[in-house]
This record gives structure tokens, sequence and C-alpha cells, in this order.
């Protein structure tokens, strides 16, 4: 049973590979046909294998003491949840989309990779096989980012990979260190390093843990490595660059959970310098983020550095090291994942529609395509934080936690970071909705008419738009999943 | 057995009766006569060897009927007869080597005189190795500077007659320094033969007064040689006369004659100073420090040479630099190692004068680098001889100067304090001469098209036949070292 | 098996290879025939020997006193066979078909062959003496192929090569006079030979000629001032730039001074002093330059030439580590670079072969056209970064556990500059696979028309290393423990 596991992992690459080998198909419907397919059975896969598998399963040993082994913890299960729910989605929308580029087979194949690689992410039971799935994220999603192989884009992708693997030696460099003093290499909550070891050489793992949360923060963009970020991700296709934002950087924010919560543990980390320093970090990161955001012109640019400002609420909430500050973080895991993919995908749509990319060309779209600027406006409310919908959720969570963690500065600086970012969210997401259907006078409005995109693109934003109010709605079922989780690493 | 102890005197006496006859016969007699002298010899030296190593004693033979303290002496222990030996094989291969290129470049009517210098140098070369008598051996010091001379400018052009010249002032500066050291040892001891004067000079250091006269005789004989056989810094008038003088000469000169001063020396050291005085003196340090600076310098100069025969006879001067070294480490092994390097070093030398002749043949005669580009291909049997002297001379294994290394390394171990001066010198002087040899061995393998034609060994069965003998001696030295560095020290042992 | 087949397997290359030059071949196949028998018969006898290990040791001459030449497999020796037997008939395979396009085919191929058996007899040395001779053996008979080409930068390479190397071994000389003077035993013994009694006193001296012959033997293995020469020797035809001057040559550096450190002077004696961490921080500083180095350079086979030189120093890190696991992380990567290296070399060798092509920027869009070399190209560009699931990340993961079961903060260092190469390592080869699979937009695939993969010669060889990268990536654990057993001597 437990073989069940490896299915969605490896299902989606053999695929994909499958794919760059084959020669072009004939009719470009059999190629959707066949990832779609795909891309739900594996998907199906994932979810029974949430609901169904308990134990873990050892696939090989690398050397007599690393297995790559996977089980499924709630970290796990939610993580793949959200990955499958965006992945499929944007999936779809990509089958629409990907009629302007060229390349299509490649694109699909290494969108089923990578598939199958964050689900093996997710599904990691230990250190070295998440990091495994971590190199071979950055790797296989590479192509992604320079798929229109444009200078600027191949700049990009390697700009993106240089930094993730900075990002991820930093981290293997920690990992050496936990191998070497961890009891085992298993996720466990409250950290596998005795406490009498993390006290004898305390300055080490210090150093050790913060050049993990600096080198995992790389791919979640945290200051000071989060250059790559607005460089790569509005330079993929739409789709791509929807999921690069808002599924792909969610590695960087796991893997720091696993680092703090379940390898290090809270209990040394907690006071520590590490804490302020990453703590700071993250502030740093909000802020700036947003203010980038509010002076870029380009709409997928402008996203990008929203992604950059919005991975740091969360990163700031697990810095709290508090239960609701990381209930609310995980929260907003799902909801910036709907949200930025969302977004994304709004953009995506009015680019392959109109061809516009610059917000100010922007000005009377609100009614040319009512239902995608809907959509967006729905979400961006949701990412700004308006109840009832899901950012309002999280952000309550994250700001009571950190209220509440009786930390002499951070517990109000950081509350109001939050809220003054928030403030530039609205400052930076709204006037797409507000010039886009207030134009203002003697405004051309045929320019627009009829660009609605197909059911194909309408559907996904549609369906996540959905997914952020109902999550903004029922939060409780996840709280209480959260919650638990949070009393068991801390 | 009786009649071998004959022999030494035999020898010598051969070889000037040979330079004798030689004046009244053609050039082409004369050769042959030496051909025949040079052989006889050592067949001559070959039975007192084996005399000498079966018997493991020493023995004094008396000239005329004087006995000491009045008479000539002539002593011979296994030491001895093995270096006339080797003299003679060496000075064989060498004339046989240069043989056809010494008739190019002679005048055909001089060249019995030629032959008359060869035997009087042998003669000189035995008696020095074989004396007992300082002043017999000074006399024979004169005639080998003068038959060398001759040798040098045997070709008769400006420059040969140029450094024959400053090789004759610097010479005879250091005979004049030798005999003056000789005359303050008579003072001091009031005698001439070896034996004697070591008995009194044991007796002055027991009594310690002369205490300074001593050193300054010491200072004044070893300077003296030291000149003599081109140590650094008293070697300027090496390169000219090496370099520009005839094959067969140079490689005599290099490797047989700046050796029987060295010889002479080693023979002074154990039976006239006594190795304990001479080790207790300053001098030694002074002798390893300008021995040290010969290996470098030697070497950096050759670097800087841009003619092959310069820049073999300028490693000969770091040649040098390492036997005096040797010496200066003050142990009987280091003097072990130094009379190895004696050998390896004539054998080597030799060779490459040989070779390197071999190699400007095909050259048009020219001895620049550019010119010798590709001459390997041109003359193998020279180039690969060249390239076996090279690898020698770097100290790579298999070969005789891998030996020598082995050996003053392990000569520089027992003594603390130059271990590691000895040492870190080897290894640059390994690097420098890598550098010089290697950079000609590469040069000489460069392929140039068409500019000389090539030589084939057939031409020359003999110069081919030469290199080979070269080469098995090389190698000889080089895989078979342990009896020859026992002979050495058992020779050394019955000096005393 | 008898001992006499030490010396045997060692003869076999030599007589093979000078015979090469010597025989009339009437068809040019016949001389590959007859090449590959030799070389695949000396493997075979070598890797029989490995199963079959002969007891003691064999002594071809004794040259005087304690100094001989004589031969012995320990577990060390076995492992550099190993790899360099098994290497040396797939080279043969692949130069076969590179030499097509060069001259002087004969005389290269007797010296190729003739450096497998100068390789082994420095595998399989008895003691300090046997290994030297062989090591300026080596130096000596692979002059002759870096001067293949015979243009005037050949020539220069060569020079430089040679300058390096003797000079290097002169002072490994040192090292060598000290071991026979003050070691108990010539012999090679793990733990050292030197005589306790004699350090006393002087332990100062002792270790500087330790740094000495350190240097002396790391110029083969191009310690950072000593590495000059092997970009510059990558002017010689691939087969040697491949299999020489990324395993044969360069690691004959690496294994002597395992010896060294291992087997004579002890690490018993030298661990914690001012040697090792001087050692420690000059290799750990090659790491880094050689890297840095690569990124600059834009001449495909001088960048994975510096690429080795940082490799290289990852081996020579383990040793200086000085601990069993140090000795088995050093020898695990020596096996794995060796097939990363061979592999990405190789590649290259391909596309010069195939296309005249020297820099990288003219490798646009060859990811298309020669599919399979840039497969092979992009694996081993993933394990030398270190990429999990690959060889090259086993290797960096057991130095980097030696470095930190060390405990010196040193070593902790180090493993920093081990990650630093590795993303290092990571730019300066994607960027070239970057460039063969994505060429910009515009590019246009005419004028690269021509351009295909070689033939099955040159693409078995490949393949097999890039199987070997991936069994040894996936499943290392048997290796491993043969490794580990070889550094507690054990094996």
């Amino acid at each position: 049973m437990e073989q069940l596991l490896l299915w969605p992992v490896f299902c989606p690459i053999l695929a994909g590979i499958a794919l760059l080998f084959k020669k072009e198909f004939k009719q470009r419907k059999t190629l959707l046909v066949f990832v779609g397919s795909i891309l739900l059975v594996s998907g199906i896969l994932a979810i029974y294998g949430i609901f169904a598998v308990e134990g873990g399963v050892t696939l090989f040993y690398l050397t007599k003491t690393l297995p790559v082994y996977f089980k499924l913890d709630m970290l796990g299960k939610f993580f793949t949840f959200v990955v499958v729910i965006v992945w499929i989605l944007a999936g779809f929308f990509s089958f629409e989309y990907m009629k302007h580029e060229k390349n299509e087979k490649r694109y699909y194949a290494f969108y089923l990779i990578v598939f199958g690689v964050l689900i093996g992410l997710d599904f990691s039971g230990n250190l070295i096989t998440m990091y495994l799935f971590y190199e071979f994220m950055t790797l296989t999603s590479m192509p992604l980012v320079l798929h229109n192989q444009s200078r600027e884009a191949v700049m990009a992708a390697l700009k993106y990979l240089f930094f993730s693997f900075a990002g991820a030696y930093m981290a293997l460099f920690g990992v050496y260190f936990i191998s070497r003093y961890g009891t085992t290499l298993e996720f466990t909550a409250g950290g596998v390093i005795e406490a009498g070891v993390l006290q004898q050489h305390s300055a080490l793992f210090l150093t050790v843990t913060m050049c993990m949360l600096i080198g995992f923060g790389v791919k979640a963009g945290m200051f000071p490595l989060h250059a790559w970020l607005p460089a790569a991700h509005p330079v993929a296709p739409g789709p791509a660059s929807a999921v690069l934002s808002g599924i792909i950087v969610k590695g960087g924010v796991l893997a720091v959970i696993r680092v703090v919560y379940q390898l290090i543990g809270v209990e040394f980390l907690r006071g520590s310098i590490v804490q302020t320093v990453w703590m700071a970090l993250t502030l740093i990161t909000v802020f700036m983020g947003s203010m980038l955001a509010f002076r870029e012109p380009v709409l997928k640019k402008r996203l990008a550095y929203s992604t950059v400002s919005q991975l740091s609420y969360i990163l700031f909430g697990l810095s709290v090291m508090q239960p609701q500050a990381l209930t609310g973080s995980l929260l907003h895991v799902a909801a910036h994942a709907f949200i930025k993919t969302a977004l994304f995908l709004g953009a995506s749509a009015v680019i392959y529609r109109t061809g516009a990319t610059r917000v100010e060309d922007l000005r009377g779209i609100g009614k040319g395509m009512p239902v995608t600027i809907w959509c967006y406006t729905i979400v961006s409310l949701g990412l700004i934080g308006i109840p009832p919908l899901s950012g309002f959720i999280s952000k309550w969570y994250l700001a009571t936690g950190a209220l509440d963690s009786g930390m002499a500065v951070f517990s109000w600086l950081g509350p109001v970071t939050l809220l003054v970012s928030a403030l530039l969210t609205a400052g930076y997401l709204l006037p797409v909705t507000m010039q886009g259907f207030f134009p203002g006078e003697g405004y051309d409005w045929k320019r627009f008419a009829g660009k609605e995109p197909s059911y194909l693109m309408l559907v996904p934003l549609l369906a996540l738009a959905v997914l952020t109010i109902l999550i903004g709605v029922l939060p409780n079922g996840l709280t209480e999943e959260f919650a638990a989780f949070a009393a068991q690493v801390m | 057995m009786e009649i071998i102890k004959n022999f030494p005197c035999l020898s010598i006496l051969l070889c000037m009766f040979a330079a004798i006859i030689s004046s009244a016969l053609k050039g082409r007699g004369a050769r042959w006569l030496n051909s025949f002298v040079i052989a006889a010899v050592s067949v001559l030296s070959f039975a007192v060897l084996y005399l000498t190593i079966t018997t493991k004693e020493s023995y004094v033979y008396v000239m005329g009927h004087f006995p000491a303290p009045f008479g000539n002496e002539i002593r011979f222990g296994s030491l001895e007869a093995g270096m006339a030996l080797f003299f003679c094989v060496i000075m064989m291969l060498s004339l046989n080597g240069g043989r056809k290129k010494l008739l190019l470049e002679i005048n055909p009517a001089k060249e019995n005189l030629y032959y008359i210098m060869v035997d009087l140098l042998l003669s000189s070369l035995l008696a020095l190795v074989y004396t007992n008598d300082l002043f017999t051996a000074y006399v024979f010091v004169e005639i080998n500077t003068i038959s060398a001379c001759g040798l040098i400018m045997i070709t008769e052009r400006g420059h040969t007659i140029e450094a024959a010249t400053r090789y004759m002032i610097m010479s005879l500066l250091g005979s004049g320094l030798f005999l003056i050291g000789i005359c303050l040892l008579y003072d001091l001891t009031g005698h001439l033969l070896m034996s004697n004067i070591k008995a009194g000079i044991d007796a002055i250091v027991a009594n310690g007064t002369y205490h300074t006269p001593l050193l300054v005789t010491i200072a004044l004989i070893v300077v003296g040689l030291a000149i003599k056989s081109a140590l650094f810094p008293f070697h300027a008038w090496l390169p000219n006369a090496y370099g520009y003088s005839t094959v067969s000469s140079a490689a005599i000169l290099s490797s047989l004659v700046s050796k029987g001063y060295i010889f002479l020396l080693i023979k002074i050291i154990y039976r006239v100073i006594g190795f304990d005085t001479f080790r207790d003196s300053k001098i030694i340090n002074v002798l390893f420090v300008f021995g040290l600076a010969g290996m470098i310098m030697g070497s950096l100069s050759a670097i800087r040479e841009n003619d092959i025969r310069r820049m073999i006879s300028f490693s000969s001067v770091a040649q040098i630099g390492y036997i005096y070294m040797g010496f200066g480490l003050g142990t009987a092994v280091g003097m072990v190692a130094s009379v190895f390097h004696m050998l390896s070093h004539a054998a080597t030398k030799s060779l490459l004068f040989v070779s390197g002749s071999g190699l400007t043949d095909v050259s048009g005669g020219h001895k620049e680098f550019l010119e010798l580009t590709g001459s390997a291909y041109r003359n193998i049997c020279a180039g690969l001889a060249f390239t076996v002297g090279s690898l020698s001379m770097v100290g790579i294994p298999v070969f005789s100067g891998f030996v020598s290394k082995l050996l003053f390394s392990q000569a520089a171990i027992l003594n603390e304090h130059k271990v590691l001066p000895t040492l870190i010198a080897l290894a640059i002087s390994t690097i420098l001469n890598t550098i010089y040899f290697m950079k000609t061995v590469i040069r000489i393998y460069t392929p140039a098209h068409g500019k000389y034609a090539s030589a084939s060994w057939k031409e020359n069965p003999a110069y081919a036949v030469t290199l080979l003998l070269f080469i098995i001696l090389n190698v000889v030295l080089g895989m078979c070292s342990q009896p020859i560095t026992d002979w050495i020290a058992q020779g050394l042992s019955v000096f005393a | 098996m008898s001992a006499i087949y030490l010396f045997i397997v060692i003869l076999i290359p030599c007589i093979g290879g000078a015979l090469t030059a010597v025989i009339p071949w009437k068809k040019r196949i016949y001389m590959l025939i007859y090449l590959e028998f030799v070389v695949t018969l000396t493997s075979a006898l070598v890797w029989m020997l490995l199963l079959n290990r002969p007891d003691g040791s064999f002594t071809l001459l004794n040259f005087a006193g304690n100094l001989k030449i004589a031969f012995q497999l320990d577990g060390l020796g076995c492992i550099f066979a190993g790899l360099i037997s098994f290497l040396w008939p797939l080279a043969v395979l692949y130069s076969f078909e590179y030499m097509t396009k060069e001259k002087h085919e004969k005389v290269f191929f007797m010296f190729y062959t003739i450096t497998y058996g100068v390789t082994l007899g420095i595998a399989l040395a008895d003691n300090f003496l046997t290994m030297y001779c062989f090591y300026e053996m080596l130096t000596l008979v692979t002059v002759p192929l870096v001067m293949h080409t015979l243009t005037r930068e050949a020539v220069l390479a060569s020079r430089k090569y040679l300058y390096y190397s003797i000079g290097g071994a002169a002072f490994a000389f040192i090292g060598m006079i000290f071991i026979l003077v003050f070691g108990q035993t010539s012999d090679f013994a793990l733990g050292g030979v030197l005589n306790p009694e004699a350090i006393v006193g002087h332990e100062n001296i002792f270790l500087l000629i330790y740094v000495f012959s350190f240097f002396g033997f790391g110029v083969k293995a191009a310690i950072c001032p000593l590495n000059s020469w092997l970009p510059q020797a990558g002017v010689a035809p691939t087969p040697v730039t491949a299999l020489l001057h990324a395993v044969a040559v360069v690691k004959s550096g690496a294994f002597a001074i395992m010896r060294l450190t291992f087997y004579c002077f002890g690490v018993g004696f030298l661990k914690g002093t001012w040697a090792q961490y001087l050692l420690m921080a000059v290799v750990m500083f090659t790491v880094v330059y050689g890297c840095s180095m690569a990124l600059k350079e834009t001449h495909l086979k001088r960048r994975l030439a510096y690429s080795t030189i940082s490799n290289l120093s990852y081996i020579l890190f383990g040793v200086t580590i000085m601990t069993p696991l140090g000795l088995a992380a050093a020898l695990s990567h020596m096996v794995f670079h060796a097939f990363m290296k061979i592999a990405s070399f190789f590649c290259a060798g391909a596309i010069m072969h195939q296309t005249e092509r020297h820099y990288i920027h003219q490798l646009d869009g060859f990811g298309r056209k020669m599919p399979k070399v840039f497969a092979v190209f992009t694996v081993s560009s993933l394990a030398l970064m270190g990429v999990p699931g690959l060889c090259g990340f086993i290797s960096k993961w057991n130095l980097a556990s030696a470095a930190l079961e060390s405990e010196e903060v040193i070593a902790y260092v180090g493993v920093g500059a081990l990650l630093v190469s590795a993303l290092l390592t990571a730019m300066y080869m994607l960027t070239i696979v970057a460039r063969a699979y994505f060429p910009s937009a515009d590019f246009d695939y005419n004028t690269i028309k021509d351009v295909k993969d070689p033939n099955w010669l040159m693409l078995a060889p490949l393949f097999i290393f890039v199987a070997g990268m991936a069994v040894f990536g996936l499943h290392s654990a048997p290796f491993m423990e043969i490794v580990t057993a070889v550094a507690e001597g054990s094996f």
C-alpha cells in the first residue's frame, strides 16, 4: 500500500521524460489529452495517497545511511493538496495560453516533470530526500523560465538557477551538520538533535541554521537573495509564471518549516540571534517587496515583486515561532498560492488576448474582459486582506500571533509592517481594477471589446477565486489542523 | 702476483714513452699507438684493480732504490686502480666519439701532436692518481696543465687560443697556490711523501701548535686545486675552454682533467691532512657554501646560454659544485657520494659533449638552439644519447645521476646542520637542470622541415657504438650502484 | 595468484605499446584489434589480481640496501589499479576513432599504451622508491603525448609540463630520502613507517619535509601555485587530456600524496600540526581558485582542465583531513571524479572531432544536433555539481561528513569551500548546457546543419561512464564499504 506514494511522484516525471524524447505529435489535441490525463491521474493518485496512506516507503539507499524515503505528515499533505489543485488548474489554463508559444511539447514535458518533483518534495519523509527533490525542482523548472529563449529569458533563467543553487548549497552546508549531529534525518516534531549537543555547539548550530534559512530562503525570495525572483518569474510563459510564483516558491517555505520546526527545533532557536536577524530580514523583505511592486509599471513584474513581499509574510509568521503565527503562515501559504496564481493567470489572459503588459495600457479593460477582471479584483482584495477573503484570515492569525509572542520590539513592529504593506498592496493591485472599470471620460470602449478569453482560461480563474473566498469563509477545518500541527512542534 | 705491483709505474711510463715516440710518427701512427696505449693501460689497471680488490689492501711501490723519506713512491689501492681504469675507458670513448670531427678540425700535419698531448695527459692523470709524493704530484699537475692547453688550442682558431690562454693563466695561478701550499707543508713537517707529512701533521695537531699556518696551508692547497677544477667562483675559464675546443678535448677536459685534480684533492685530504683535521677546519664550510653556490649559479648561467656546448660546459660548473658540496658535508658518506658523482658526471658529461657534437653536425655546424630544432630526427643516435645524458643529469631513476643525487641526500641527512640547505639546493638545482636540459631535449625533438640533411649511423659506426657504450656505462652506473659504492667506500677506507 | 603477475601486468602494456610502433600494420583496424587486445588483456589480468590478491610482494631488483624495486597489491593500490584498468580499454576504443583526424598515430598509441603500464606501476609499487621511479617515468612517457601535435603551443605546453613535473618530483625526492633514512622499513605500511625515536626533537624539520614532498607530488595533482601546466597541457589530443590529465597522471599525484601521508609519514604524526592546517588551507584555496578560473575560461577543454584542478583538490582535501574517513572520502572522489571528468572530456573531444570547435560560444544549439553527446555532457555536469542521485553528490557528502567528523574548525571552512566550488561548478557547467540546449530565439539551425553525433566507438564509452555515474550515485553502499575498509586497513 505504501508503494502508492511512488506513483504520483514518478508517473508525471516519467511521462514528462517520455514526452521529451518523443517526436512531435501530429495533432496538438493528442498532446493536450495526454498531458491533461497525466495531470489528472497523478493529481487523483496524489490526493488518494493523502487520504489513504499512513506509513512511509523507502525507495533505495544513496549511501548506507541516506535513504530516499517518502512519508506524508500533515504538512506534506497540505502542501500536496495545494500543489495538485493549482498545478491542474494552471495546466488547463496553459492548454489555451500555449497556443501562441513555440516548443509546446517541451513546455508540457517540463511542466509534468516539475509536477512530479513537487509532489516528491511534499512527500519527502527525510531531509535528504527533500534536498534531492529541492535540487531537481530548481533544475527542472529552469526550462519553464527560459521557455521563449529570448536573451532576457535565458539570462533570467541562469540567474534563477545560480541563485537557487547558491541557496541550495548553503542549505547543504546545514544538511551536512544535521546529518552529523542529528539522531535521525527523518522529520520529527521538535527537532532531531539532542538538546545537550545543541547547547554544546550552540554557536555552530546558530550559524548553520542561519545558513539554511538564508539558503532555503532564496527560493522564497527572502532578502538579501531575492534579486532573481522579479527577473525570472515574469519572463516565463503566463501559466508558468503563475505556478512559479504561486507554488514553486512555496518549496522554499516548506523547507524552512521542516528545518526550523522539525529538524533544529524551536526551543533552541527561540530568543536567539538567529530569530531576531531572520525576523528583521523578513520584515525588510515585506516592506521592500511592496515598495518595489508599487513603483513597477509592468504588471507581471509588479506581481513578482508582490510575491517577494507576500512570501515574507509567511516567513515572518514562521520566524515568530508561536502557534498562532504558524497557523497564519500555513493559511497564507494556501491563500497566497491560490491568489497569486489567479493574479498571474489573469495577467496572462490579458496578455494573451490583448498583448498589453503595462498597467497604464489596461485602462478600460474591465469592460472587455469582465469575468477575468472580476476574478482579478476578488483575489486582489483577498491579498490585501479584506474580510471575509482568505488573506484576511491568514493576516489576522499572523498579527495576533506576533502580538502574543511577547517579543519586545517585533511584537508590534511586525504587525505594523504588515499593515503598511497591506496598504501598499492595495495601492499596487487595485489600480488595474479601478482603471479597468473606470477609465475616465472620453475613453474608446471598443478597444478591448469582446476580448474575454475562452472557458479553458476562465474556469481555472473562477475556480481559484472561489477557493480564495472559500478559505476565507470556512477556514476552521484548516486552522484546526494547523493548530494541532503547531501544538505538536512547539 | 708480484708482477702486478709494477703495473702502475709501468702504465705511467708507457704513456710517457708513447708520447715521445709519437713525436716521430705521422698522425695515423700516433693515433694507433695512442689507442694501443690506452687499451694497454686499461688492461694493466684492470689487473691492478683485480689484485687490490681481492686482497683488499693497498700497496706502496718504491721508485728507484731510495727508501722513504728521500725516495719517490707510488701507492695504489682499489680506488686508485679503479679510477685509472675508469679514466682510460672514458678517454677511449671520448676520443673515439670525436675522432672524425677531430680530423676535420685540425691541421692533418699536427695530428700526431694531438696524440702526444693526449698521451701526456693520460700519463699525468695516472701519476696524479697513483703518486704518493706531493712534489711529484705538483710536477704532473704542471704537465697536465700544459697538455690540456695543447688540447684546447689544437684547432688553432681565435676562440680556442684565447680560451687556452685564459685557462693557462688561471691554471698557473692555481698551481702557484698549490706549490706554495706544498712549500709550507714542507716547512711544517720537513717531508714531501704523503705518509710522512701525515705523521707530521698528526703530531702538530696533537701538540696544538701551528694552528694558523696549517689552516693557511690547507686553504692554499684546496683553493689551488679548486681553481684548477673550476669550482664556482673560479670557473671563469671553463665555458670557453670547453665550449670552443674540439669535441674530444672538451669531453676529456670536462670528465677527466678536472676530475684528476679533484681526485688529488681527495687524496690530499685523506692521506696528507687527515680527514678529521680537514673536517674540523673551517675550510670545509667554505667548500660547502661554494659548492651550493656553484650548483645554483652554474645552472642559472647554463639557462641563459644560447650555445649548446657552452650550456653543457656551464652544467659542469654546477656538477663540480655537487662534488665540492659532498666534500663540504664532512662525512665519509659524503665523500663516497662525491667520488661516485665524479664517475657519474664523467660518464654523463662526455656523453653529452659527444652526442652534442653529433647534433650540431647535422645542423650545419651551428651550436645555437634555434638551429638545432629537430636535429634529433636527423641524427637519431645522437638525439637518443643526448636525451639519456640529459635525463641522467636531471636525476631520473635508472640513470647514474639519480644515484648520485640519492647518495648526496643520504649523506646530507647525517649532517644535522647542513641537511636542509643541501636538500633544498638539490631540489632547486634539479629544477634548473630540468629547465635547460629538457628545454634542449624538447627543442631537438621539435620537427623542423628540410633545412639540413640527416646523418645515418651507418656513416660513422664508431660514433654510434661509442654513444651506445656511453649509454650502457650510464645505465650500469645507475642500476648497479651498490658494488660501485661498496668499492668506493672500501677504497677510501684503505686510503688513510 | 602469484606475485610475479604484478610485474607482468606492468610489462605487457609497456612491451605491447613499444611493439605498436615497430610492427608494419597492413590495415588500421588490425592495429585497433591488437591494441584493444593488449589493453584488455592487461585489464583482465589486473582484475583477476584484484579478485585473487597475491600475498607478499615481488622484488624485481635490489639495487642497494633497502633500495629495491618491488611490487605488491594492497587496498589503496587495488582502488587505483581497478580504476585505471577499467577506464583504459574504453579510452583506447574512443581514441581510435578520435585519432583518425590526427597524425603519427603509431607513436601516439605506443606512448598511450606504455603509459598504462607505468601508471599501473605507480599503483602497484611496494615502496617509495619504486613509486618514485614510476612517477618520474610517467612524466617522461606522457611528454610525447602532450607534444603530439608538435605545434608551437604544444611544445611550450610540454616544456612547462616537464619542468613542473620534474621540479615537483625533485621536492618529493627529499621526502623519499627522509623515509628511506628514518623509516623503520622502506615498504608502505598504513599508519606510517617513520621511526618515532628519530622524530623526537626534530618535529618541525619532518613536517617541513612533509610539506615539501606534498607540494612536490602536488604538482601533478595541480595544487594552487603549481597548477598552470594543466590547462596548458590541454593542447594534447583529447584522449590524453581526458584519460591522463583528468585521471591517470593527475590522480597519480593524488595517489602519491595518499601514500606519502597515510603510508609513510603517518597521520598519527601529522594530524593536528601546522603542516596539516597549512596544506588544508592551500587545498581549500585551490578548490575555489580552480572553479573561479574555470568560470573565466572560454575554451572548452581548458575550462574542464580548471575544473579538474578544483576537483583534484577535493581529493586532497579528503587526504588532509587525515582520518580514515577522510581517506575513504578522498578515494571515493578519486574514482567518481574519474568517471565524471573523463565523460565530460570525451564529450568535448567528440565535439572537437566532429566539428573542430573549441570555444564555448561556438556551441549554440548543439544540444539538438548532438543529442547523445550532450545528454552525457549534461549528466556529467550535474554529477560534477553534486546533484543528488549522481555520484558527485556521494563523494561530496563523504568529504563533508569526514570533515565534520574531524571536528576541526578549518575543516568546517573547507566544507564551505566545497559548497562555494559546487556553486561555481554549476555556473561554469550549466552555462554550457544552457547554451547548447537553449540558443537564443533567433538562432539559425542551418548554420550547424552538418553537426551530428559521432559513431559508436566514441559513444559506447560515454554511455558506460554515464551508467557508472548513475550506479555509483544511486547505490554507492557496496563501493563505500570497500573504500572504508581500505582506509581502515582491513581490505
